[in-house]
């Protein structure tokens, strides 16, 4: 009997060495039951090859100077024209789409150029697993011109390293951009569509 | 006696060869099991993404080190022993394939057929580290795995240098840092519903990252966008 007490001492002492560090800062400001599980995308079918353009033009410009733009910053684009699918409007002009800044990069050094990367187009009736959608802008590449005069210079050190200096430019996406997404109708699961198709008949 | 030695010798070769046979064949089969895991994982992240560039995926021992950086020339992953033995499961190899993964596709990009593209990340390695390591967190959400894993994977894996200012890589702390507010900003879900709290790697990076969360903190409680400057 003593040595079932003792070992039920031992389990309730020696348990606390094993706790957990807690996350107080994700506990104080994430509440668990706000955050719905992002969308995947695994019921892909990439079989179909028709395609819609969705021309589209941002309402507001944005750019990576002077800190302007964000990641996860909530942006705005309207449809530049109508879109059709099947002789039926889909979209009509100006339709207002979401979208959002999912990463950036500064530009940097030998001309490297900054980089915004526009993905998660919200469009109205239309599924995001359908869309083929990645929108990638970039500043002024001087690195097509940087790196031969770089090498050129490297048997005279240190002249190859002045090219550090030439920067790359600033990725602005202005409302002079026309930005073109593709909507896939047929992309997703075939075979529930096979399966309509056979009831069909 | 003569005879008997001699055939007491042939079986005892006879039964080391057997033995070796079937150990390479075990290593063999074990490396073609490891190898299609590795190709569902990384054909996965690219299909969920909608990756509609050209790579493959190659498993190597260490062995059989292959000079150079086929992931930007000739767009072939290699994911060597060590960088599998360290993973613990299968959201720990994505880590580290959606990464590559970034990165290959960073080589497409940019004129001469991505020449220039390549070029830049071998030439701003520094720069591209932390945009590899955020777009890998968003391929890993899309193919339905957790982006926890690459902060764990990261925490195994890379050392800690003493300094930054004139490297070509990140101080670790630092990336993580960053891994860790870009799953706040754009994946609470994960935080909120954290499981990983329990693993061993991650409360190690809890713990070692108490400043740098503290940062983040402070921003989110000020409520500014401005970047933070990790340690």
């Amino acid at each position: 009997m003593n040595k079932i007490i003792f070992l039920f001492i031992l389990f309730l002492t020696a348990s606390p060495v094993f706790a957990l560090e807690r996350d107080y800062f994700v506990e104080k400001t994430l509440a668990s039951n706000l955050y719905s599980k992002p969308e995947t995308n695994l019921n892909y079918n990439y079989e179909s090859v028709e395609s819609i353009p969705i021309k589209l033009q941002i309402t507001k410009n944005i750019s990576t100077k002077k800190g302007k733009v964000y990641e996860g910053q909530n942006i705005e684009f309207k449809t530049i024209e109508d879109v059709f699918y099947n002789n039926e409007i889909l979209l009509k002009r100006g339709t207002i789409v979401k979208a959002r800044v999912e990463t950036y990069i500064n530009r940097g050094m030998n001309g490297i150029p900054a980089t915004i990367i526009i993905d998660n187009f919200e469009i109205p009736n239309i599924k995001k697993e359908k869309l083929k959608s990645i929108y990638i802008k970039k500043g002024a590449n001087r690195t097509i011109f940087v790196l031969p005069v770089k090498w050129a210079l490297t048997p005279l050190p240190p002249t190859g390293s002045f090219t550090n200096i030439i920067i790359g430019g600033h990725a602005k996406i202005t409302n002079k951009d026309k930005i073109t997404i593709y909507y896939y109708p047929h992309w997703g699961n075939k075979l529930i569509d096979y399966n309509i198709d056979i009831l069909k008949l | 006696m003569k005879k008997i030695f001699l055939i007491l010798f042939a079986c005892l070769l006879f039964a080391s060869n057997t033995v070796f046979a079937i150990d390479t064949e075990k290593a063999i089969v074990n490396d073609m099991m490891l190898q299609n895991h590795i190709n569902e994982i990384g054909t996965r992240i690219l299909n969920a993404n909608k990756i509609d560039l050209r790579m493959v995926f190659l498993y190597s021992r260490k062995d059989k080190l292959i000079k150079g950086e086929p992931s930007l020339t000739k767009r072939q992953i290699i994911i060597y022993d060590k960088n599998i033995n360290n993973a613990s499961n299968d959201d720990e190899i994505a880590a580290f394939l959606a990464r590559e993964i970034c990165k290959t596709a960073e080589s497409y990009m940019g004129q001469l057929k991505g020449l220039v593209g390549s070029a830049q990340v071998k030439f701003a390695p520094k720069k591209y580290e932390i945009f590899f390591d955020k777009r890998a967190v968003d391929f890993m959400v899309t193919a339905g795995y957790n982006p926890l894993a690459l902060i764990t994977y990261i925490n195994k894996n890379c050392p800690q240098k003493r300094f930054d200012t004139f490297a070509r890589s990140n101080l670790t702390s630092k990336r993580l840092a960053n891994i860790y507010e870009y799953i706040y900003t754009k994946y609470p879900y994960f935080l909120a519903n954290n499981t990983y709290i329990s693993n061993p790697y991650y409360q190690n990076f809890l713990l070692t990252s108490i400043n740098n969360r503290q940062k983040l903190q402070q921003k989110i409680e000020k409520n500014t966008k401005k970047e933070i400057k990790y340690e």
